[in-house]
């Protein structure tokens, strides 16, 4: 209750200097990781499960693994004890029953690791005084030399150095813009999922668990000023410093977009009220209001999160305000512009310059060339959507141009001429000059890719449909199932790098 | 702005016990921080109806005045558009009935005309502190809910963000005839409502409501504030 007086730079002190003095760059690039807990007799336990994950994403670094029965671990040799191990630790992976943490924690300190991903359960969220006192010795050791991330987490991913998330073996080892913080293990790995197939690819992605040490303050600012991300997604519940997590989050949005989903918001205030304003001012509305004023993106779910950085992960640093539709059917085109509107997205007529040239590239009847484009044929060939691209964008009121590709009417072309869908579909063609025209004209091209069929009979579309998806996003193009999608997803980009224009 | 005058008034109802100030000394808080609110004098005695009422100016708004009754609109604690001493002097009378004994007074206060009433408040976040509200006042910042928060202390873009981020922000521009608001003395209000909350831990809640716009002039008109010990 009494926050308001307080200091904020007093309380945040200790924290700065601790983060000034931690080697991010040996946490999440480590050469020589230890993994205590594995198993020797091949069982499938967390640290064996971890071990064998990190070597099958590619892990280049040494892999270390400790078990006080010894013995051999895929092609390795387990070290009986943390401190058998010859030389200097960089990073150290806990994967022991929880009352077998602390001295290995200690352990690892002492050998110079620069930080411990605790994945053991055991501790505060048990309730108990004995969860929540081995949880302050965690933070007592680590407060003492090492940053620990857990304990209660999943660990952290890292394409870059090969650090990988427990336990998902299976993750790519490309980079890219994306990083994710959050306390739910399981979440962040639903999300790195969903946001594989559409598109994203991640500098870090960490979950710190109950966050007994580093955790959402201390990481933002680091993504902050890290260079190798781009974008910075975080699920949040709770927060153990509203202040300092606001503080951080403000410098982090005032540098790079964040986006913030924000769980279990619930609309009760909590203590009894007597004014007014404190029973308008209930939990959610106030998170709501300090999340907008710090600047950050705020979504609703993972979906709207994964499509929000997508786009901003290929869409220039820009304010995109008037958008064109081009598409083989006019209904597609009057939903677009309802959805553009919904997020204060302009679909200007196309002046008569522009219209003129669109037009004299369209059939005769049944097609539009004023925007929404309609060219009346769902198997517009590339070549001749590539030069009603290239003519729209003359148009400086179009600012980005959209495709409506509705993969699906290939079916029946392929059946009447007795040809698979990917014979009669030129999508890569389509893809390539499409990203000529975004490079070219400066202007981008976003694909838009319904698929009215995802049923049994038509898993033909639906791979096409994902092979369509790739071959967009291979290209740097961004891809969304549906209009809605996109425009909501163009919607924060706008209002995100718009800062201050009033909308 | 006058911290210790309005510290001041706040310790003295705590020495009280009480947990809530009179709309009287919580406009003297609000007075303190350079926010403005109508012109009004407090009367205890029948005797100084007249001066107080001809000082202030006829038309009048009566009102009764104490800490122990927070919502005086469902009690019938307030007549408006008091137009001559014999009015006021029978309001007077009324109004001490309808006080029942609880201790206090009759405010005799100017009667803002205005058609644009607005909201503005302060509570105290378990999270973050201090935030202050700002929406559409009177009887429809509950129906309606137009309502916007930031957490204190406020910068000037914090309370110009939120004068646009209500639905009904239309209200403040020039309308059907009335003048546009003037937003920057709005927003200095939001901002010196921050600042009470940032300096004065005891300050646990503020209802300023209605805030009228006169004009252009935002002047409160009635407030409440909470205190915590």
């Amino acid at each position: 209750m009494k926050t308001g007086n307080q200091d904020s730079s007093a309380v945040k002190a200790p924290d700065a200097a601790r983060a000034a003095g931690t080697d991010y760059e040996r946490i999440f690039h480590p050469r020589r990781v230890a993994v205590a807990g594995v198993s020797p007799g091949g069982g499938v336990g967390f640290g064996t499960r971890y071990l064998t994950s990190l070597q099958a994403i590619g892990f280049e670094g040494e892999i270390l693994p400790v078990n006080p029965k010894g013995g051999e671990i895929a092609g390795l040799s387990i070290f009986k004890n943390v401190e058998d191990i010859p030389g200097e630790l960089d990073l150290i992976v806990i994967a022991v029953a929880a009352e077998a943490v602390l001295p290995i924690l200690e352990a690892g300190r002492k050998k110079g690791a620069a930080g411990a991903v605790i994945i053991t359960s055991g501790f505060r969220e048990l309730g108990t005084s004995e969860g929540i006192g081995r949880e302050d010795e965690v933070r007592r050791i680590a407060a003492s030399g090492i940053r620990v991330i857990g304990p209660n987490c999943f660990g952290i991913y890292c394409p870059k150095s090969g650090l990988t998330f427990f336990p998902n073996p299976d993750l790519s080892r490309e980079s890219g813009p994306v990083a994710f913080l959050s306390q739910s293990g399981g979440l962040a790995s639903d999300f790195m999922m969903t946001g594989m197939w559409m598109g994203l690819r991640f500098s870090k992605v960490v979950s710190f668990g109950n966050g007994a040490d580093l955790r959402e303050a201390e990481l933002l600012r680091y993504l902050a000023d890290d260079p190798e991300t781009g974008v910075i997604a975080m699920y949040v519940e709770g927060v153990r410093d509203g202040s300092e997590f606001l503080d951080a989050l403000k410098a982090a949005a005032a540098k790079k977009p964040v986006v913030i989903l924000k769980g279990g918001l619930s609309s009760a205030g909590g203590r009894a009220v007597v004014s007014h304003t404190a029973s308008l001012g209930g939990s959610r509305v106030i998170w709501e209001s300090v999340l907008r004023q710090a600047g950050a993106v705020q979504v609703r779910d993972l979906q709207e999160m994964a499509q929000a950085c997508l786009a901003f992960s290929l869409l220039p640093e820009r304010v995109y305000r008037g958008l064109s539709f081009t598409g083989g059917g006019g209904a597609l085109g009057i939903a677009a512009c309802d959805a553009a509107e919904t997020f204060g997205l302009e679909v200007p007529p196309l002046g008569t310059d522009a219209r003129g040239r669109v037009e004299a590239l369209l059939p005769k009847s049944g097609a539009s060339g004023v925007n929404p484009v309609d060219v009346a044929n769902p198997y517009a060939p590339p070549a001749l959507l590539e030069k009603i691209f290239r003519a729209v964008a003359g148009d400086s009121r179009i600012d980005l141009q959209i495709l409506i590709v509705l993969t699906h009417h290939f079916k029946g072309l392929a059946q009447d001429q007795g040809k698979t869908i990917e014979e009669v579909f030129p999508y890569r063609e389509l893809a390539d000059r499409m990203k000529a025209v975004a490079v070219e004209t400066d202007k981008p091209v976003v694909f838009v890719l319904p698929n009215a069929k995802r049923g049994f009979p038509d898993m033909d579309v639906v791979e096409i449909h994902a092979k369509v998806r790739e071959a967009f996003l291979e290209r740097g193009l961004p891809v969304f199932d549906e209009i809605g999608d996109a425009m909501r997803a163009i919607g924060h980009v706008n209002r995100c790098y718009g800062k201050g224009e009033t909308s | 702005m006058n911290r210790e005058s309005a510290e001041k008034i706040i310790e003295g109802a705590l020495g009280e016990g009480r947990k809530v100030l009179s709309e009287y000394e919580s406009k003297r808080v609000l007075e303190a921080y350079g926010i403005p609110v109508t012109r009004e004098v407090l009367v205890c005695e029948e005797k100084d109806v007249p001066r107080a009422a001809a000082e202030i100016g006829y038309p009048l708004v009566m009102k009764g005045c104490s800490a122990e009754i927070a919502h005086k609109t469902e009690k019938g604690l307030i007549r408006v558009d008091v137009r001559t001493s014999a009015e006021a002097l029978a309001a007077f009378r009324e109004i001490k009935h309808g006080l029942a004994g609880h201790k206090g007074g009759v405010l005799i206060q100017e009667m803002v005309r205005g058609r644009r009433e607005l909201v503005m408040g302060l509570t105290r976040d378990g999270q973050f502190g201090p935030c202050v509200m700002f929406g559409l006042g009177g009887i429809f910042t509950e129906i309606l809910k137009d309502i916007a928060f930031r957490r204190a202390p406020l910068s000037g873009d914090d309370a110009m963000a939120m004068m646009r981020e209500i639905r009904a922000h239309a209200i403040l521009d020039a309308v059907r005839g009335m003048e546009a608001a003037d937003r920057d003395r709005l927003a200095d209000m939001l901002i010196s409502l921050g600042q009470i909350g940032m300096d004065i831990a005891s300050v646990l809640e503020i209802d300023l409501n209605p805030v009228i716009l006169s004009g252009k002039d935002p002047i409160v008109v009635d407030a409440l504030i909470v205190l915590s010990r």
